[in-house]
C-alpha cells in the first residue's frame, strides 16, 4: 500500500517538475540566446567604431573579456586575433559571416568553432578600409545550463522523494487504518463504510458458507469416526504409496501401531511378505484377502482397491477376526467326522448279522440272539440320533422351547425312579436330597441335565458306590448337585469332557454304552438356561458336578 | 528438487523395510524346515534368497544414484552410506539361510530335530533380525542397542550347542554326521546374529553419526 502511494506520488511530483525544469530551460534559452546576440552585435559595432578611430592600438587597450576579437584583412588573411597567434590561422574568407560582412556590410552567423569545441555567436562588421573586425562569444547551450543547475535539482529531487515518501506512509496508514479496525467477524455491523457494503456482504455471506461446510465435515469426520472406532474390525486407508491416512483404533491394537502411525508408511507397521502382496494386488486394482496372524489370533485381511477414473489413488484394508469361526469350523468338521463314524459302528453289525440271517447261515436256536444284537444295535442308533436331534435342536437355540415354572426337586425324584433299575443292575445306591425348588426353565432340558448327569453318574462308579443328588435353594440360586463315588475324570480331560465325542476311556466306550454327547447336551441345555456349571473330580475318589440356576425375582416371588 | 529427494529417500526406506522382511522370512522358513525336517519346505527358501540377491542390487544402484546426482550431506548421507552397507549384511542373512536350507536338503537322516539349544538360537536370531529390522524403521537406539548386547546370549547357546554335540559324538560315533551337520547349522545361525548386530550399529550410525567400534568375531 504504502509503496504503490509512495510510487505514484513520485511518479507525479518527478514529472510535474521535469516538465517545468524543461519548459523553463525552453523560454529562457531562447530568452539568453536573444539577449547574447543583440549584446554582441552592440559589441562588435562598438568594436569596429573603435578600431576605425585607433587603428591597431585599440586591441592593446580593449577590455573585451568575454568576446574573442578577430581582424580581418581585405583577402581574408588575420590580422590579428585576441585567443590564438594571428600567423598560424587559416584564411577566413569562405567564412559565412565575413562573407556576408564583406558583401553586406555585417554578417552573423552561430556553429560550432572546430578549434574550440563549442558552439559560437559570430558577427562581423565592415570597416570603412574594407576589413572586417568579428567578434564570438560562446553560446552555453541548454546542457551546460542544466549542468549548472545540477545541484539545486537534486536537492528539489531528493526533497520530493522524501515528501513523497512520508507522504505516502500516512496516506496508506490513514486509509488502511480503519480497514484495519473492521469487525470481520461480523462484518454487517460497521458503520461508515457505506462504499464497502458490498464487500462485507460478500463476506459475510462467505463466511456463513465456510462455517455450515466446516461443521459438515466436522459432523462427517465425527460420523466416521465414531463408526470406525467402535467396530471390532481393524480398518486401515492407505494412498497409493501405501502411507496411512487414517487407522481405527482397532487395527492400531493389532498391528502394534502407535497414535502417530498416521502419515508412515503401512510397511513400516507391518512389514510381513503377506501385507506386501496384498498391497502389490490392490494396486493393480484387484481385489485381495489373506489370512494373517495377528496378535496370537487369525485375521483375515481384504484388501479393496479404491478406484477411480482407472487409477487406484488408494487401498482400504479390513481385518476380520475369524479366530472364533475358523475353529467353529474345526469342531463342526469334527463333528461331522465323528457322526458318521458313531453311525457305521452299529450300521456294521446290523447289517453284518441281517447278511447272516438272510442266507440263512444261522442255526434257528441262534436267531434270537442275532436280532437281540439287532435291536439294541438299533436301539443305540435311535439314541444316537436322537441325541443329536437333541444337539441340533440345542444349536438353534431355546426360542421355539417353551419356558415354565419346574419344580427341580420334583423332576430329579422322577430321574432317580426312572435309572433305579440302571443303578440296581451297576449296584450304586442313588440317594435324592434336598427341599423343593422352583423355577423357571424349560422342563425337556432339565430332564436332560439331570438324566446325563444321573447316568453318568452311575456308568462311570465302583460296585457298592453311591450317587447323591441334592436339590436346592441358596440365596438367589437353585442348586442341583450329584456327587458320586466314582472313577473320577483326570485333570487333563476336565476340560474336555463336554466335547461332542469325547470320551475320557476311548477303549471301553462301547461296554459302558451311551453316545458320547450326553455333557456335551448338559452344557448347552446349561448356557441355555445362563445357568453356572462347576466340576470337580478326583480321580478313584469321585465327582461332584454342581449346577447353579440364577432365579430371577419372579421365581421367588412365587414360591 | 528437494521434494524428489526425499520421495526417493521414502522409496529407500521402502526398499530396505521389505529387503528386512524377505530376509526374516528366510530365517524363518529355514527353522521351519529345520525342525519339521521337511525337505520340500526347505527348498522354498531358495527362491527367497534370490529376491534378496536381486533387492541388494536394486537398492545398491539406487543408493548409488542418490549419491551421485543429489549429493547429500550430512544425514541424509549417512542414512545412504548406512542403507549400502546393511544390504551387505541383509544379503548375507539370506544367503546364510540359504546354507543352512541346503544343509537340511542334503541331511541324510532327516528326523525332526528336537534339539532344544538350536531352537533357542534359531528363536533368539530371527529376534535379533527382527528388532534390528525394527531399530531401524523406528529409529530406535535402545532396541539397536539390544540387539548387540543380545549376540552374547546366541554366542552362548552355540557354546552350549557345540558342546552337546561334542556328547552326542562321543556316545555314538555313527551320528557324527548328522551331528557335524547340526553343528554347521548352529554355526550358521550364530553368523546371522552377527549380521544383525552389523544392522544395528549402522542403523546407529545413520540416527548419531557415531560408528561403535566392535570387530565382527
Amino acid at each position: 500500500m504504502t509503496k504503490r502511494i509512495f510510487r505514484s506520488s513520485l511518479i507525479v511530483g518527478v514529472s510535474v517538475f521535469v516538465a517545468s525544469v524543461a519548459l523553463i530551460m525552453g523560454v529562457l534559452y531562447h530568452y539568453f540566446s536573444d539577449i547574447t546576440r543583440s549584446q554582441l552585435n552592440m559589441q562588435t559595432t562598438l568594436a569596429a567604431r573603435g578600431v576605425e578611430n585607433a587603428g591597431a592600438d585599440f586591441f592593446a587597450g580593449m577590455d573585451l573579456k568575454d568576446y574573442r576579437v578577430t581582424w580581418i584583412d581585405t583577402d581574408g588573411s588575420v590580422l590579428y586575433d585576441s585567443v590564438s597567434e594571428p600567423e598560424k590561422m587559416e584564411n577566413h574568407a569562405e567564412r559565412e559571416e565575413i562573407k556576408q560582412a564583406f558583401t553586406k556590410g555585417t554578417g552573423e552567423s552561430s556553429r560550432y568553432s572546430s578549434t574550440m569545441m563549442e558552439r559560437f555567436f559570430y558577427c562581423a562588421e565592415r570597416l570603412s578600409d574594407g576589413t572586417v573586425l568579428r567578434l564570438s562569444i560562446a553560446q552555453s547551450t541548454q546542457l551546460s545550463l542544466l549542468m549548472g543547475m545540477f545541484q539545486p535539482i537534486c536537492i528539489v529531487a531528493g526533497v520530493a522523494i522524501v515528501l513523497s515518501f512520508i507522504l505516502a506512509s500516512r496516506l496508506s496508514k490513514k486509509v488502511v487504518k480503519p480497514l484495519n479496525e473492521l469487525n470481520l467477524e461480523d462484518p454487517l455491523n460497521n458503520e461508515g463504510f457505506d462504499e464497502l457494503s458490498p464487500l462485507f456482504r460478500r463476506l459475510k455471506s462467505q463466511q456463513r458458507q465456510i462455517r455450515s461446510q466446516s461443521e459438515e465435515l466436522q459432523k462427517r469426520q465425527a460420523e466416521f469416526e465414531t463408526v470406525t472406532e467402535n467396530m471390532t474390525e481393524g480398518i486401515v486407508l492407505l494412498n497409493s504409496k501405501g502411507t496411512v491416512l487414517s487407522i481405527n483404533h482397532a487395527a492400531a491394537r493389532l498391528l502394534g501401531a502407535e497414535n502417530t502411525s498416521v502419515g508412515q508408511d503401512i510397511l513400516e507397521i507391518n512389514r510381513s511378505l503377506k501385507m506386501q502382496e496384498l498391497l502389490r494386488e490392490s494396486g493393480k486394482g484387484k481385489h485381495a484377502e489373506k489370512i494373517m496372524e495377528l496378535g496370537g489370533r487369525r485375521y483375515q485381511v481384504h484388501a479393496s482397491p479404491v478406484v477411480s477414473e482407472g487409477e487406484v489413488p488408494g487401498t482400504v484394508l479390513l481385518m476380520l477376526d475369524v479366530t472364533e469361526k475358523e475353529q467353529a469350523e474345526q469342531i463342526r468338521r469334527e463333528f461331522t467326522a465323528n457322526v458318521s463314524h458313531e453311525l457305521k459302528t452299529p450300521l456294521h453289525t446290523i447289517s453284518g448279522c441281517a447278511e447272516l440271517l438272510a442266507n440263512g447261515m444261522v442255526k434257528p436256536e441262534d436267531i434270537p440272539t442275532f436280532s437281540t444284537q439287532i435291536y439294541t444295535e438299533a436301539q443305540r442308533m435311535i439314541c444316537l440320533v436322537e441325541d443329536i436331534i437333541k444337539l441340533s435342536h440345542l444349536d438353534e437355540g431355546a426360542d421355539a422351547m417353551k419356558w415354565e415354572e419346574v419344580d427341580l426337586y420334583q423332576m430329579a425324584e422322577n430321574v432317580t425312579e426312572s435309572l433305579s433299575a440302571e443303578s440296581e443292575n451297576a449296584g450304586v445306591r442313588i440317594m435324592l436330597e434336598g427341599e423343593s425348588t422352583k423355577l423357571n426353565g424349560i422342563p425337556q432340558l432339565l430332564q436332560s441335565i439331570i438324566y446325563n448327569l444321573c447316568d453318568n453318574a452311575i456308568k462311570y462308579n465302583h460296585k457298592g458306590g453311591t450317587v447323591i443328588v441334592t436339590v436346592k435353594q441358596q440365596e438367589q440360586t437353585a442348586l442341583l448337585c450329584v456327587q458320586d463315588t466314582g472313577i473320577g475324570i483326570p485333570a487333563e480331560d476336565q476340560n474336555r469332557i463336554f466335547e461332542r465325542f469325547y470320551r475320557v476311556d476311548k477303549s471301553h466306550s462301547k461296554e459302558i454304552g451311551g453316545t458320547g454327547l450326553g455333557l456335551s447336551i448338559v452344557k448347552h441345555a446349561v448356557k441355555l438356561h445362563n445357568a453356572v456349571l462347576e466340576l470337580d473330580s478326583v480321580v478313584g475318589k469321585g465327582t461332584t458336578v454342581t449346577v447353579k440356576f440364577a432365579l430371577s425375582d419372579s421365581d421367588t416371588a412365587s414360591e | 528438487m528437494r521434494s524428489r529427494f526425499d520421495e526417493q529417500l521414502a522409496l529407500l526406506n521402502k526398499e530396505l523395510i521389505t529387503m528386512g522382511a524377505l530376509c526374516e522370512e528366510a530365517i524363518t522358513l529355514a527353522s521351519k524346515a529345520l525342525s519339521e525336517g521337511n525337505k520340500e519346505t526347505a527348498r522354498g527358501v531358495v527362491p527367497i534368497d534370490t529376491d534378496i540377491d536381486q533387492m541388494e542390487r536394486d537398492i545398491e544402484s539406487l543408493c548409488m544414484k542418490l549419491l551421485l546426482q543429489q549429493q547429500p550431506v550430512a544425514r541424509d548421507l549417512r542414512q545412504i552410506s548406512a542403507a549400502l552397507k546393511m544390504v551387505t549384511d541383509m544379503e548375507r542373512i539370506g544367503d546364510q539361510a540359504e546354507e543352512i536350507a541346503e544343509i537340511i536338503s542334503f541331511m541324510n537322516k532327516l528326523t525332526a530335530v528336537s534339539h532344544t539349544q538350536i531352537r533357542e538360537m534359531e528363536k533368539a536370531t530371527i529376534k535379533m533380525v527382527t528388532d534390528s529390522v525394527d531399530a531401524y524403521i523406528k529409529k530406535d537406539i535402545a532396541l539397536a542397542e539390544s540387539v548387540i548386547e543380545y549376540d552374547d546370549v546366541v554366542d552362548d547357546c552355540f557354546n552350549h550347542v557345540k558342546k552337546d554335540l561334542l556328547d552326542i559324538i562321543a556316545a555314538n560315533p555313527k551320528a557324527g554326521e548328522s551331528a557335524l551337520d547340526l553343528l554347521m547349522i548352529a554355526k550358521y545361525y550364530e553368523r546371522i546374529g552377527d549380521h544383525a548386530v552389523n544392522i544395528a550399529e549402522w542403523v546407529i550410525f545413520s540416527i548419531t553419526g557415531n560408528k561403535k567400534g566392535r570387530e565382527m568375531s
